[in-house]
């Protein structure tokens, strides 16, 4: 079983951590300026009031929902009452992400970090690498520890290989006709209201030949991903081959998964890390200062 | 840790792991995203050229008579990756076809009797003018960059080639 009490520390200070600079970096009251009338509430979303959505949709109600996430998630991140911190930022978060996918699409970017703040809400991810000092050391057996980063893998795995089954389910063989990548990165080009312009997508027609084994890779890629995360030895081969999947959707079709991709950060074994810093650290330490 | 805590563990577990799961599984058998559940459905669709597609241009005109192009990215950051979609459904006024209306959109509807009676893109004026406002906050008030019209430009590709990808279908202009 991977993880330890460690690892479970540093995902929750990770995946509380980029929620937090997310939220930091955007603009609430600019969400809030936009006309409520265009809201399309979504899934769980339905079960709200629009009188709430009203209330909330200003520049000021979204600045009170933005100052309130921050102080969650601070205190997620650092790991200062974890038992509330984490589920309070689990609810703003899943609200959040809901409000916006009420006025675009069902994106899939920020899910699995949704997700992974479920799990660790219901998990013990306080018990280490947090800025206070416990008062005790609490003894739990591995599992309790290990079993949400296993959760976390499995879901990781579920979202390329369930991808690559709809898409042959869907697309069937079609899916690797020449046209296919090629139509779909130049629509995607078109426009200016995807966050980038890259326009390299124009320049795929003239390989377009050449696409169907590109899109085969990729579609193999997904459906082993699961095996593949389970030895170790193959791992990071499929990382890697992940990061430069997700790079090259954002140049080919501006369309970037930034927070799957930081998702990859549960498979390092942070406790090697740690052992690894300490190990430098104490090198240091007993090195004899040459200037003495 | 005493074996009733845990048994506790184990049980808390194997909900999250159910309550996480099985809707999932829904999802992905019934190809249906049912926020917060989710079916990975991305590009699920093969492209073809021969469909056409129609992509809109989001253009402001300035107090000097420049045109320029207006970033929405950079006017609503916050729907990072869903700006072009939520266009896409206003210009639809998929906000009028919902089961339970906003208020404002069930007054209009009813004023004009109708879905059948809406003009296409109803909304669509209201989220230009949030978007002029938000670019001109931006600017000093004497600067010549500020907009006096914002515009949105529909385009369709639909020669089923790769080429001409820029036939102008549609325009809506709102004065600020």
């Amino acid at each position: 079983m991977p993880g330890n009490a460690f690892s479970l520390g540093v995902m929750r200070a990770v995946v509380h951590g980029i929620f937090l600079l997310s939220v930091l970096w955007t603009s609430f009251s600019a969400l809030g300026a936009l006309p409520a009338t265009i809201l399309r509430p979504t899934g769980v979303m339905k079960l709200l009031p629009w009188s709430c959505y009203v209330k909330l949709l200003t520049p000021g109600g979204m600045s009170i929902l933005k100052w309130t996430m921050v102080l969650v998630l601070t205190l997620g991140a650092l790991g200062i009452l974890t038992s509330v911190s984490t589920k309070l930022s689990f609810l703003l978060v899943l609200f959040y992400q809901g409000l916006l996918r009420s006025f675009g699409h069902f994106n899939h970017d920020e899910m699995l970090a949704v997700y992974y703040l479920a799990i660790l809400a219901f998990s013990p991810c306080g018990d280490a690498f947090t800025i206070r000092k416990s008062k005790a050391k609490v003894t739990r057996a591995g599992f309790v520890y290990s079993y949400p980063i296993l959760l976390m893998w499995l879901l990781m795995s579920w979202a390329y290989f369930s991808s690559a089954l709809i898409k042959l389910r869907v697309g069937g063989l079609k899916y690797l006709s020449p046209d296919n990548l090629p139509s779909l990165a130049i629509y995607h080009s078109l426009d200016n209201l995807h966050d980038t312009s890259f326009r390299l997508a124009f320049w795929l027609p003239e390989i377009r030949n050449y696409l169907p084994v590109a899109v085969g890779l990729v579609l193999c890629w997904e459906l082993l991903f699961p095996i593949a995360i389970f030895v170790r030895r193959l791992r990071w081969w499929f990382l890697l081959f992940g990061i430069v999947f997700h790079v090259s959707t954002l140049f080919l079709m501006n369309i970037f998964f930034p927070y799957q991709l930081a998702m990859y950060l549960v498979f390092v074994d942070w406790e090697s890390v740690r052992r690894y810093c300490q190990k430098r650290m104490d090198a240091l330490a007993k090195s004899p200062n040459p200037q003495a | 840790m005493n074996l009733q805590s845990e048994r506790r563990w184990i049980t808390q577990y194997a909900i999250l792991t159910l309550v996480i799961f099985l809707p999932l599984f829904w999802s992905f058998r019934y190809i249906r995203n049912l926020y917060p559940f989710t079916a990975w459905n991305v590009m699920m669709e093969s492209g073809d050229p021969a469909r056409g597609r129609s992509y809109y241009v989001l253009r402001g005109e300035t107090v000097s008579g420049e045109i320029i192009d207006l970033r929405a990215a950079k006017l609503t950051n916050a729907l990072y990756a869903r700006n072009w979609t939520m266009v896409n459904a206003t210009v639809d006024n998929q906000a009028f076809k919902l089961t339970s209306l906003h208020p404002d959109n069930l007054a209009l509807l009813n004023q004009v009797g109708g879905l059948q009676n809406l003009p296409p893109a109803a909304r669509i004026p209201d989220l230009l003018e949030a978007w002029g406002k938000l670019y001109n906050d931006k600017q000093s008030t004497t600067s010549p960059q500020r907009l006096k019209a914002v515009r949105l430009d529909m385009y369709r590709w639909e020669s089923g080639r790769y080429s001409d990808y820029d036939k102008l279908q549609e325009s809506w202009r709102k004065e600020l």
